[in-house]
């Protein structure tokens, strides 16, 4: 009897968790295939064309950087919270600034604001070393601890002030600031390397911003373009 | 009968303040478009429980005696209710546009929001059921409880933070619901319900049952969370409740040149309404130092000074003192720094030795005023004039203040400012730069058209853009910029990376350091420069809305327009949409909102019951014409001329505090009087408040510019002459509409009230648009064309004490003329 007992239960569990893994495979299948028509609406259909921000923004799994009860809504194209009054960017402005700054194998990206880790992670799937800074601890361990399980190992996370940049890190082919700022900070620009972009939004804190794209010639001359308006949060200096 | 007066008065004193104090609650905690918006709906209560009351027969003068004091204790109660309920609703309006929840969310806050307006109409309505041979002393008892009400605000937003400040209206709504069931007649229970209303409400105003949070996505939880952050000094006003918090690693340097790279001082964050508003900065010592003051040399606002000789200077928008200080590196010796929000320039105080006459060896006067009346006023010339961004510059970027009117950047604010210049002076205005460009065009347009009207033939070479990374200069001089200046200005704008897109001798300027998709401050000040219908050709072709504001339409944060939305919508650039203008979009939200529950709520069962109506006798739709009408001229008039007013007594808080609570004090005079005039002489009134607001629209713009540089005691005269025959008119109409129809009183009362309602609901949207797009003087011709209405509707109407249809007027009239040709 106890044994008849024990293979029931054992039964009982196989069955639990193959249909548990069952689901768990139809839940991946159904996010992926959202993740597959979100690029091709909100990303190709808006007319980004690079190769490697496109593959980056099909692999990384929006869904997992987004709190539970929002997965639902991670491949619609706008922003979501995140917590602390913070956001994850909507798809086609990530991919936007992904594009901008020319992602290629083995370029060195500075990212200021990590907040859930997703842009560090497409970053990353384009095969830069990215290097993000987050002023606000939990998010920083938070996205610290997602990148290593998901394994994008090309990210390092550290918690500190984004406004002097990482200068034991720089150069960098590009800067990425995902928080806007009424001012571009000296630091950041010092550690651009010539030839390299940086993309920040800067304007007013809390109302809209624009994209500013900064290039640093060979030189050393800085020049700007104004690129498209969005909406960020602020960029925080000193660690929390 | 005085005593319910006095309680209706406490009631509307109780729903004007609270209705003031949501919108300061609701800016706090989200931003001012959903301010307006929401409190524009809540209103609609007032509208919807005369409504109710029609639908449900009327009242009859019993029923009002036995409801009245109930009403009144409900609206206390919901005064407290309403507040406690609606800070546990975890309402985040940036998720509107993905979450059906927070619609659901918003939607049960406009119903919760509307019930203490409902509750206290209804009051109101059921006071003049039992006054309807006197209605004038209950509703000029209300006008002046709003009278009340307003001033009221402005005293509880100097003492009382957001919190508290929201339990006063509770308290004065109990008191008046306290004198009711204490006056009438003698029940035990209903004396102690309201005992302890009254000490309910007494205790929520010591130990507020909510706590006002501002929005997490604005600047001052964001900064409060930075490492080491304290809040260090908080000050309040009715200008906005201004909070200053130091934290090591705030920065603030709006618009630094790309080429600075030096270090930033230690600086503290000050906050308005929770936005960024500036910051002060902790120079190393209070004299002007070359070396600790640099980083102002690498800011926008030092261009004007590469000139040189700017001695004298006037700061307009001083804020917390970055530009006086800018100005004293530079050598000024002279400087008058104006700022409108005292509390700001308290808080400054507070953290920092603001540079003054005894502190530095510049002459230094801070003005706690408003800029446009200290121009007026003033005889000092100046070397430089200069308009700043504000510190948080949410509200320009944003289009979240596109509706605020500002009148320090019209084309007549900027022509005051150039006459106010020394023969070598320079007016010099920054923005923040947009994408596509707006209020930048519209400063360049806007500064050639006053440069026309003060130095027409200085315009071609005395006007000069110049664009960083982030900001737009522009530079009039009326004495003209000479090779040496533009040569001064070309060193200094290389060295900060600055593109200067236009000066004088310019053909087509290639910008080297910020490239624009499109060079369009270029085109704008080609354009602006080279002739009127050039400039005017300019701006009626521009996507957005571009061209000078005046002021009669006060309006220079606006861009959008209709056009522009549809062009947008379809070119797929829906990225920008949002961004463009949310106090534009909010109010059309508004008014359509309005628009339709007004329709739900009074014009589809107004004509239900006119159909289903035993005869033209008793058909409602001249009742519900007539108050509709009234509803709508007194919104559009008090609407324009506050506007006006404010411009002529400066301030823009106590001008339109002092303003409104004159119109409603004069309306409530004209109410009581009316009780001693004929209902049929409302026709009368009504020709003559059309001819008055039709002059007043022709001539008073002209009287404000004439009469501001006077002293602030022949201003108030000029104001109160113009104001007091209008408003005390304005005030006669409702009353002496009631009277017409008292004869069948019960539910034509509930309708006029219910139509009036709404219609000063919707009128408040519907004149800010007119206001906005054709300005105030328009609005005024609006006005005088509704009241005209209004009188001719009543001289149709009025029979005696009773109300019937016009067309049995016009039979009468017939009868008698077909019997005076055949005499029988």
């Amino acid at each position: 009897m106890p044994r008849l007992l024990f293979c029931s239960l054992f039964a009982t569990a196989l069955v639990t968790v193959e249909t548990s893994a069952q689901r768990a495979a139809d839940t991946d299948a159904r996010f992926s295939a959202r993740r597959v028509a979100m690029v091709d609406r909100y990303i190709v259909g808006e007319g980004i064309k690079d190769s490697a921000t496109l593959h980056a923004m099909r692999a990384v799994p929006r869904h997992e950087f987004v709190p539970a009860d929002l997965r639902d809504k991670a491949y619609d194209n706008h922003p979501l919270p995140i917590g602390l009054g913070q956001t994850i960017s909507q798809p086609y402005i990530v991919a936007f600034m992904t594009e901008i700054v020319r992602p290629r194998p083995g370029m060195r990206v500075l990212e200021v604001g990590t907040g859930s880790g997703y842009q560090a992670a497409v970053l990353a799937a384009t095969g830069a070393q990215v290097y993000t800074i987050e002023i606000f601890r939990p998010l920083a361990d938070s996205a610290r601890s997602r990148l290593e399980r998901l394994g994008y190992r090309g990210v390092t996370v550290r918690h500190g002030d984004g406004h002097d940049g990482w200068p034991e890190a720089a150069p960098f082919d590009a800067v990425m600031v995902t928080a806007a700022a009424g001012h571009i900070p000296p630091a950041l620009t010092r550690q651009l390397r010539p030839g390299g972009r940086m993309v920040i939004p800067v304007g007013s804190v809390y109302g809209a911003q624009y994209l500013i794209l900064v290039e640093k010639d060979a030189k050393g001359a800085v020049r700007t373009r104004n690129l498209l308006p969005v909406m960020f949060v602020p960029m925080l200096s000193g660690p929390r | 009968m005085t005593v319910r007066a006095v309680a209706v008065g406490c009631l509307a004193a109780a729903s004007l303040l609270f209705e003031i104090l949501l919108i300061r609650v609701f800016a706090v905690e989200h931003f001012h478009h959903v301010a307006y918006m929401a409190i524009g709906v809540a209103m609609l209560g007032i509208g919807a429980s005369g409504t109710v009351v029609a639908a449900l027969g009327g009242t009859t003068t019993s029923a009002a005696q036995r409801w009245f004091a109930p009403a009144a204790l409900a609206t206390a109660v919901s005064l407290v209710v309403t507040p406690v309920v609606l800070h546990r609703i975890a309402l985040d309006l940036t998720q509107l546009t993905w979450s059906a929840t927070q619609w659901l969310r918003l939607g049960f806050v406009y119903v919760l929001l509307a019930l203490p307006f409902a509750l206290g109409a209804l009051a109101m309505l059921l006071a003049i059921t039992l006054e309807h041979t006197r209605p004038g002393w209950i509703y000029g008892a209300g006008f002046l409880g709003s009278a009340g009400g307003a001033l009221l605000s402005v005293v509880v937003l100097w003492f009382l933070d957001p919190t508290r400040a929201l339990a006063i209206p509770a308290l004065i709504a109990a008191l008046g619901a306290a004198m009711i069931a204490w006056s009438g007649a003698r029940s035990t229970g209903r004396f102690a319900v309201a005992a302890l209303t009254l000490a309910l409400t007494s205790l929520v105003v010591v130990r507020p049952l909510w706590r006002v949070a501002v929005s997490p996505y604005k600047a001052l939880p964001q900064v409060e969370a930075y490492p080491d952050a304290r809040r260090v000094a908080e000050r309040l006003s009715p200008l906005g409740w201004v909070v200053a918090v130091q934290a090591p690693a705030f920065r603030y340097a709006p618009g630094l040149s790309l080429a600075y790279e030096g270090d930033l001082p230690p600086q503290t964050a000050l906050f308005v309404d929770g936005e960024l508003a500036g910051a002060v900065t902790h120079w190393a010592t209070n004299e002007p130092d070359r070396g600790a003051m640099e980083v102002l040399r690498w800011l926008p606002l030092a261009l004007p000074y590469a000139l040189g000789g700017r001695l004298r200077v006037l700061v307009l928008g001083a804020g917390a003192g970055m530009e006086v200080w800018a100005a004293l590196a530079h050598g000024a010796r002279r400087v008058v720094a104006v700022e409108v929000n005292s509390a700001l320039i308290d808080a400054t105080t507070d953290l920092a030795q603001l540079p003054t006459r005894a502190t530095t060896a510049a002459q230094i006067d801070w003005i706690a005023g408003d800029a446009r009346s200290v121009v007026a006023r003033t005889r000092e010339r100046f070397d430089l004039i200069t308009l700043v961004p504000g510190g948080g510059i949410t509200g320009a970027a944003g289009g979240l203040h596109a509706l605020n009117e500002d009148f320090m950047h019209t084309t007549d604010a900027y022509a005051d400012y150039l006459q106010r210049l020394t023969s070598d002076g320079v007016l010099a205005v920054t923005r923040w730069a947009s994408e596509p460009p707006r209020s930048s065009v519209r400063v360049i347009l806007a500064i050639a058209e006053a440069m026309r009207r003060v130095r027409p033939a200085a315009t071609q070479n005395g006007i000069v853009v110049a664009r960083s990374w982030g900001t737009t200069t522009v530079l009039a001089k009326p004495a003209g910029f000479s090779e040496a200046d533009l040569d001064r200005l070309r060193t200094w704008a290389a060295s900060r990376q600055v593109d200067l897109d236009w000066f004088p001798g310019a053909s087509s300027p290639e910008a080297q350091y910020n490239i624009p998709d499109e060079p369009t401050l270029v085109y704008a000040a080609r354009a602006a420069v080279a002739h009127p219908d050039s400039a005017r050709r300019f701006a009626d072709e521009y996507p957005f809305a571009v061209a000078p504001a005046s002021d009669a339409r006060p309006y220079p944060h606006r861009f959008l327009r209709a056009g522009s939305l549809r062009t947008f919508l379809r070119s797929g650039s829906a990225s920008w949409l949002p961004f463009a203008e949310w106090g534009y979009i909010a109010l059309l939200a508004t008014l359509a909102q309005s628009v339709l529950l007004a329709g739900v709520f009074i014009v589809i069962p107004a004509a239900l019951h006119s159909r289903r109506s035993r005869g033209p006798s008793e058909s409602l739709l001249p009742v519900v014409a007539y108050f509709a009408a009234i509803g709508l001229g007194y919104m559009a008039a008090e609407i324009a001329v506050i506007q006006q007013l404010t411009l002529l007594l400066g301030h823009p808080v106590y001008a339109v505090a002092g303003v409104l609570a004159s119109i409603l004090m004069c309306s409530g005079a004209g109410s009581m009087w009316s009780d001693r005039v004929a209902p049929r002489h409302a026709t009368r009134v009504g020709a003559a408040l059309g001819g008055a607001l039709a002059v007043l629209a022709a001539v008073l713009l002209a009287l404000v510019h004439h009469f501001q540089p006077l002293p602030f005691a022949v201003r108030g005269v000029a104001a109160a002459t113009l104001l007091v025959p209008v408003a005390f008119a304005m005030g006669m109409m409702f009353p002496l509409g009631l009277r017409g129809i008292a004869g069948d009183h019960g539910k034509r009362i509930a309708w006029a009230w219910s139509s009036n309602g709404f219609a000063s609901v919707v009128g408040a949207p519907l004149a800010a648009l007119i206001a906005v797009e054709a300005g105030s003087q328009m609005l005024l011709v609006v006005a005088a064309a509704v009241y005209l209405l209004a009188g001719l509707i009543a001289r149709g109407s009025v029979v005696g004490h009773s109300w019937s249809w016009p067309r049995s007027r016009l039979l009468a009239v017939f009868d008698r003329a077909a019997s005076a040709r055949h005499p029988r």
